[in-house]
């Protein structure tokens, strides 16, 4: 009632104002002038006479006109400039300079889902990234090049040609998959390597739940939502970027022949077993052999332009990726055509993209096969089957797979034609009141080619003739979205709505071929045609999904001071059986500008916002038909005297039919602030999300007899809790400006509870529990190696039993935890985490006059990993190569933590050990770069509006104590986060890039 | 008039869109497959549903690879030289990691999932209605022997695993059973199952389990429980039941090895192995038929030689002479020793002996015969249980039974074959003597039947490994068996993961 009261004060006092001035005021003709801050004319910019829709916009030398009354407001408003506010005295002539903006961070539009906002008025959590910043990198996914841009998104990825990010948003929300929603221009898809990160005009990230509601039961892992490059009012503008650059892979530090014999003969010497007849006078670099300088090529082309009523972009870019491993391969050509008309009420447009990437794969894991080979071993063998060398019984043992052999006899490569874009159109009946239609479509044809030419890549390999194998397939992906929107203000009260239906359906389908004893031609060249061979194989199968949602918004806005948002979808989806198909998904949010308030008066706050916001957000990201018990009809049999073929049909995987949605719910709350002249901005995010009937195909005993997969069920409930940080200071010394952007992540797991009843999975040697995060190490305490004989004997437990007997000087000594008095899975202990505390990315910029220096670095701390690769090499009781420099026990060289060399027996070379687990902290450089833009005098002399050279590099430095490969690896499973197990690593790369526009 | 046009078309469009939605229902029917409610109603789902429970001896966990580890390699016969040390490690009571796949989890995995496949013919057939009551019977029968021989292997390998009857739940958690339990169940489904399997089947159904194919499991149940008198029962079957006549010995002793002579007269039961298809081993199209054997036993640089067999196998054969003085025929069929192209001007896979000359490798099953190389899809089929191995048994029966007298005539059944002299000849000094007699018999059985599975089964059935200086004579042929701890290896550990998962089970003693 009093709020009432007040507001009707405060409109009469509005009104009576408004009369008040109207009486004074007198016409004047005003010309102008407006400059940027260094003197250049800004043309096109508007000018509003405050408080109408009088307006004019500057022309090509930044002049303008107006007649306004004296004593009025002009607002002069400019892309990537403050906006400025002038009084209209009697002077006849203005010379306005406008400042660029500091603070156009709070004025950028940015895409909800069904809608837009101004960041400033924004109630849940959403980041942003800037795509210059992705950009700037050289990464075959957008995914990739988003590492350390925003706060709360882990990414991981490595550099094989083709190969796509990991990336998660608020950590861990499910057990199965973690890859967050990808709307690309209202299509919902994902921005796999089929998409041109360069055609990225802008990118959101959904991170709470009021933010991705409006996406409901597909955004449980957040959303991303990307918009391409459009047209602009103006003539055609033509704009190149090309960038080359050379990659480099990280090596092993591995022993050279002399090394490794020494190692390798006391290694059998202490087994007691005949040295092998090791052949010295072969050196084999494998790394030489398998590595190669990698280069990457991206050029992309772009015209565009637009009048008031229509725009287009037209695109076209080549990226081309040979890689750092030998015969690995990407290659993706794409194009786009973005437009958009409007007449009177009706608006349409359209998005297009045609894309074909092909992918020559790797084979086999050369990483690995590097460290497993030895140098004594050469490349080629006329001895072997293929002519490739691999060892030999007697003088080389080993499981390695020679990576020169397997890259030339195994050819495999993926080839996908994908179009993928909408069609969309509006109709505004009335100034606020919009119909919106959006027909989205995406199919891909999948081609994947397999050739296994005839001869061996390991010792003892069996016989294999030459085997083609292909596989054809089709996705489609088709979306129908019908949305009204409105969106009104009252006075100070602001009404923005939207309602709508979404359908989409996804089909897949495809055919597979297999023939064995392919032929040669008379050159030698395999005929991989099906036509050819023999004992064909033949598969297909199809599959479909289909979503339908409705979907409703209220956004409501006092006085930009009071914001509230509040969402609801109701999806339907054939994943769950007829029972469980829909799902509610709410959600609510609210912000408060107090910088707004009356009350508020500090000199030095610009601009201060308290957000909170509850939502659920849910999830059916599982198979096709999972909650479907099926029979298995691929059984065959030999039976009878003819030993004819019969044909079997039985259940082999379980399920659960009574699967329903996996549900979200998220809590936040988080302030936005901007300081001292909106140099320094600042986002701050708590927030607790809880997962309940996470759906997951969780292990189940092998009792039942279930293969194919565990089934999927409604099994745990996790927690995740964390605090982002998101600061950013920018100043302009003319001519000398710097930035620096910190965005700082700290994420808690924690399972609540399990499926089945059950208290722990044990996965590896990882154990998820009830009450902790998920997949903790779980493995033997080592507790350094025994010295002398003494020792051994003299390690009992209490009753006296001496705990390992069998020992000998040098061995491990494991801690017998249970004080049984022997060394067995009971003594495993939980030792480590294999999640970071936190993690930090820094985006520092420095310009001065044409050049230009960036940085981003990214750090992640408190991690603990296992180290596979070790784990493989310092074992000594296999045969692989050995690690530089390593000391391994003797009674000469006591002084190292690496037991005795012992060949032939696990017993002292176990990997269920605390010994490979690492601290996997790291802080790395991901990018740094200069760029110098040409001066516009030089630029104009020879036709181009702008210009520039880019000289940088990505992944130069890191600080790390970990010893493998690269600390920021990838491994997919949930479970084993922390277990590097030969990932492929992130690669050094050196770049130059040209970009110019005419 | 424009603007009534763009209505009109924005008003219909939606709806027609609309329209189509709701048209499409959200339940998609699945059309690759069919569901398990359509299944189980007919006869050739039934008789499907067996076959399918057949295709288990096609996996990897059971006989298409890793059991022969567990029965001929971790025995005095065979050994591991593999450089996957963890795989050698579990021939030779090294198990360090209970949740090794291969050596370990994949076969225990696989057992149970032959048993659900029995279980759901068991649980399912009952209720599907049959113009011959027989032929349900028969299936059902089928069934119940199929799941008594893999509880069978279970029982020689883990000893204390649960038993599962009924078709599996996700959520299940079965009880864990004792070694006796498990046995009743084996003798419980192969007592019903030998009431309704026929003396022999007609052409296409060879291979299905006979009678007689029964009554061998049985007796081998009775057997490893010292039942000797139920056992000797099960076993009259074939010399004065209706077995009896229907099976005799093959003239050549190599045709129970080969693809070219299956399912002779000689064969009691044997896994109908096939090339036909060239798949992987999931259970998926083309899904592999063949056993990966000869391709792990093979000889170093011809197959992964992951097992070999021990050298006192060879020597063991060189110390009788036939009645003709020629060296004991069988063992050209059963080893690859380095004596063997002097001996019997035989190579190896058409090479000279090129491996130590200490060395030997199992030769039963593999396809030198007519190839230089192997592959995983060799085509023999495996004999299970041989006549040769009846006849053997039937006389460790008698002699158990004191019928010492009666039980020459078998053993000599066997050595004849090979033109080995009598027993009574041969070894005068046994005589009557049952402990002589079980101790010869003892190498009549390795002599006959090394490298076919069964010596695992005989040296914990004769009591072998129960005392530390039986095992101490074990470990003089094999010492492997220095490793061997009294009344811990005598049994594998149950896979850790299943111990944790499941609170009704415990891991085995002092493991």
């Amino acid at each position: 009632m009093k709020m009432k009261k007040r507001l009707f004060h405060y409109a009469m006092g509005t009104c009576a104002a408004l009369l008040f001035s109207m009486q004074l005021l007198a016409q004047h003709s005003i010309k102008g002038q407006l400059r940027s801050a260094n003197g250049e004319p800004l043309s096109g910019a508007t000018i509003i006479l405050k408080g109408t829709n009088k307006s004019v916009v500057t022309d090509e030398k930044g002049a303008f006109s107006l007649d306004v009354p004296v004593g009025s407001t002009l607002v002069v408003s400019y892309v990537g400039y403050t906006p400025q506010e002038i009084k209209v005295t009697n002077q006849s002539a203005l010379d306005v300079q406008l400042q660029p903006s500091t603070a156009q961070d709070l004025q950028q539009v940015i895409v909800v889902g069904y809608g837009t906002q101004q960041k400033k008025d924004l109630t849940g959590a959403i980041s942003l990234v800037k795509a210059s910043e992705v950009q700037k990198r050289q990464a075959t996914t957008v995914a990739e090049a988003m590492q350390g841009l925003a706060s709360g998104v882990y990414v991981r990825g490595g550099g094989r040609p083709g190969s796509e990010a990991n990336i998660q948003i608020r950590g861990i929300k499910n057990l199965s998959n973690s890859n967050p929603l990808y709307v690309i221009d209202g299509m919902i898809t994902t921005a796999n390597r089929d998409f041109n990160p360069n055609d990225i005009e802008s990118i959101q990230i959904l991170k709470d739940a009021s933010a991705a509601a409006i996406y409901g039961s597909r955004a449980a892992n957040g959303v991303i939502i990307i918009t391409t490059k459009k047209g602009r009012q103006g003539p055609m503008k033509v704009e190149f970027s090309g960038k080359s650059s050379l990659e480099v892979t990280p090596r092993f530090e591995l022993a050279e022949t002399e090394e490794f014999a020494r190692l390798n003969n006391m290694a059998y010497d202490n087994a007691g077993k005949p040295r092998q007849q090791l052949d010295m006078s072969v050196n084999t670099d494998w790394q030489d052999e398998a590595f190669q300088v990698g280069n990457m090529h991206d050029y992309n082309l772009a015209f565009s332009g637009g009048s008031s009523n229509g725009s287009y972009m037209v695109s076209g870019g080549y990226f081309g990726n040979k890689g750092t491993v030998i015969s690995t391969n990407f290659d993706r050509l794409s194009f786009r055509v973005n437009t958009q008309g409007s007449k009177g009420i009706f608006s349409i447009g359209e998005n297009l993209a045609i894309s074909n990437s092909k992918t020559d794969e790797m084979s086999g894991n050369p990483y690995a096969d590097v460290t497993r080979l030895l140098p004594t071993i050469p490349v080629h063998d006329p001895a072997n089957p293929g002519g490739y060398g691999y060892g030999n019984e007697a003088k080389a043992r080993t499981f390695g797979t020679n990576p020169v052999a397997i890259a030339n006899l195994e050819d495999r490569t993926n080839e996908n034609f994908r179009v993928r874009g909408n069609l969309w159109s509006e109709l505004k009946f009335l100034p606020f009141l919009k119909y919106r239609l959006n027909l989205g479509y995406e199919t891909s044809n999948d081609h994947y080619d397999y050739l296994r030419k005839e001869g061996n890549w390991t010792l003892n390999q069996p016989y294999d003739p030459a085997i083609a194998e292909e596989n054809r397939a089709r996705w489609q992906s088709g979306l129908v979205e019908n949305t009204l929107s409105f969106n009104k203000t009252f006075g100070s009260h602001s009404v923005n709505a939207v309602v709508g239906q979404t359908y989409q359906r996804d089909d897949y389908a495809r055919i597979s071929g297999r023939k064995r004893n392919i032929i040669r031609s008379s050159t030698g060249e395999f005929i991989d045609v099906l036509d050819q061979g023999n004992e064909p194989q033949t598969g297909g199968y199809n599959q479909r999904a289909v979503l339908l949602s409705y979907l409703g918004r209220v956004e409501y806005n006092y006085a930009d001071k009071y914001l509230l948002n509040a969402v609801i979808r109701r999806d339907g989806t054939s994943r769950l059986s007829t029972a469980n198909q829909w799902g509610n998904f709410p959600s609510v949010s609210a912000a408060w500008r107090i910088s707004k308030e009356s009350f508020f008066n500090v000199d030095w706050i610009n601009d201060l916002k308290l957000r909170a916001s509850y939502g659920t957000l849910g999830s059916s990201n599982i198979g096709y038909w999972d909650y479907l018990a099926t029979i298995n009809t691929f059984s065959t049999i030999a039976m009878g005297a003819d030993q004819h073929i019969e044909s079997g049909a039985t259940v082999v995987r379980l399920v659960n039919d009574d699967l329903k949605w996996e549900k979200l719910t998220q809590k936040n709350i988080g302030i936005d602030a901007t300081f001292l002249n909106n140099r320094l901005s600042l986002t701050a995010e708590y927030y607790i999300a809880d997962t309940k009937d996470v759906l997951t195909a969780m292990p189940i005993a092998y009792t039942t007899g279930n293969d194919g997969g565990n089934p999927v069920v409604n099994a745990a409930s996790l927690r995740n809790k964390g605090f982002e940080l998101s600061a950013t200071y920018r100043e302009d010394l003319k001519p000398f400006k710097y930035y620096a952007t910190a965005n700082i992540t700290t994420l808690k797991n924690k399972v609540l509870e399990l499926g089945y009843g059950r208290n722990n999975i044990y996965v590896g040697n990882t154990v998820t529990e009830i009450g902790k995060p998920i997949g903790m190490w779980y493995v033997l305490e080592t507790d350094g190696l025994f010295q002398s004989q003494q020792e051994v004997d003299n390690y009992k437990n209490k009753d006296g039993k001496v705990i390992q007997p069998t020992s000998k000087p040098g061995d491990i000594r494991f801690k017998d935890n249970n004080g049984d008095g022997q060394i067995t899975n009971a003594d495993k202990a939980l030792v480590g985490i294999p999640w970071s505390d936190w993690e930090l990315g820094l985006n520092l910029g420095a310009s001065y006059k044409n050049f230009e220096l960036s940085m981003n670095w990214f750090g992640a701390f408190g991690a603990t990993v296992y180290n596979g690769m070790k784990s493989l090499v310092d074992r000594f009781d296999d045969n692989s190569n050995y690690r530089k420099g390593i000391q391994p026990w003797t009674p000469e060289n006591t002084n190292t933590d690496v037991p005795r060399a012992y060949y032939g027996s696990t017993l002292n070379s176990r990997g269920d050990t605390k010994r490979f687990l690492e601290n996997g902290s790291f802080m790395r450089l991901k990018y740094i770069g200069i760029a110098y833009n040409l001066p516009p005098s030089l630029t104009n002399k020879i036709g181009f509006s702008n210009a520039s050279v880019t000289l940088s590099g990505q992944n130069l430095i890191t600080f790390t104590k970990y010893d493998g490969l690269d600390p920021e690896f990838n491994n997919s499973s949930i479970y084993e986060r922390g277990f590097d197990n030969y990932s492929f690593p992130n690669l050094k790369m050196y770049s130059l890039g040209l970009q110019f526009g005419f | 008039m424009k603007k009534t046009l763009y209505k009109v078309i924005y008003f219909i469009m939606p709806l027609l869109i609309l329209v189509s939605c709701k048209k499409e229902k959200l339940n998609v029917e699945n059309p690759n497959v069919i569901t398990e409610d359509q299944f189980w109603k007919t006869e050739s789902d039934a008789q499907q549903g067996l076959n399918a429970a057949y295709a288990m001896f096609y996996k990897p966990g059971l006989w298409s690879r890793w059991i022969y580890f567990r029965l001929d390699l971790t025995s005095d016969e065979g050994f591991s030289k593999s450089p996957w040390v963890e795989l050698a490690d579990w021939t030779r009571f090294q198990y360090i990691n209970y949740n090794f796949w291969e050596g370990n989890v994949q076969s225990w995995r696989d057992t149970y999932k032959a048993v659900f496949r029995t279980n759901q013919v068991l649980a399912n057939v009952a209720a599907i209605e049959f113009a011959d009551q027989t032929k349900k019977d028969k299936i059902l029968a089928q069934a119940k022997f199929l799941r008594a021989l893999h509880y069978y292997y279970a029982a020689i390998m883990w000893e204390n695993v649960p038993l599962v009857l009924e078709p599996s739940k996700p959520d299940d958690l079965p009880v864990q059973s004792t070694l006796a339990q498990v046995w009743a169940q084996v003798e419980k489904d192969l007592t019903e199952a030998a009431q309704v399997l026929p003396v022999e089947w007609d052409a296409p159904n060879v291979g299905r389990p006979t009678k007689g194919s029964v009554m061998a499991y049985l007796a081998r149940a009775y057997m490893q429980q010292r039942k000797w008198q139920e056992a000797k029962t099960a076993l009259d079957y074939f010399f004065t039941g209706a077995g009896a006549g229907k099976y005799d010995l093959v003239a050549n002793y190599k045709d129970n090895f080969t693809h070219t002579n299956e399912n002779n007269k000689e064969s009691v039961y044997e896994i109908q192995f096939s090339d036909v298809n060239k798949g992987g081993d999931g259970d998926d199209p083309n899904a592999t038929m063949s056993t990966n054997r000869p391709q792990f036993f093979a000889p170093r640089s011809i197959g992964w030689s992951d097992g070999q067999a021990r050298y006192w196998l060879v020597n063991e054969f060189k110390k009788e002479k036939t009645t003709e003085g020629k060296i004991d025929p069988r063992l050209q069929h059963s080893l690859f020793y380095p004596a063997l192209e002097a001996d019997f001007n035989d190579k190896i896979y058409g090479r000279s002996w090129q491996w130590d000359s200490d060395e030997a490798w199992f030769r039963k099953y593999a396809r030198d015969y007519y190839r230089n190389n192997e592959d995983y899809f060799a085509q023999n089929n495996f004999r299970l249980v041989r006549f040769a191995d009846i006849l053997l048994m039937y006389a460790e029966v008698l002699n158990e039974l004191g019928q010492t007298a009666n039980a020459y005539q078998y053993v000599d059944k066997v050595r004849s074959r090979v033109k080995m002299a009598s027993l009574a000849v041969a070894y005068p000094t046994i005589g009557m003597d049952k402990d002589k007699f079980r101790d010869r018999l003892k190498m009549e059985r390795v002599l006959e039947l090394s490298g076919e599975s069964v010596r695992w089964a005989d040296l914990k059935r004769w009591g072998d490994l129960e005392t530390a200086e039986k095992v101490a004579k074990v470990a003089e042929r094999d010492p492997d068996f220095n490793n061997f701890q009294v009344g811990k290896h005598i049994r594998l550990p149950l896979p850790q993961i299943e111990v944790q998962n499941n609170s009704n089970l415990t891991q085995n003693p002092q493991y």
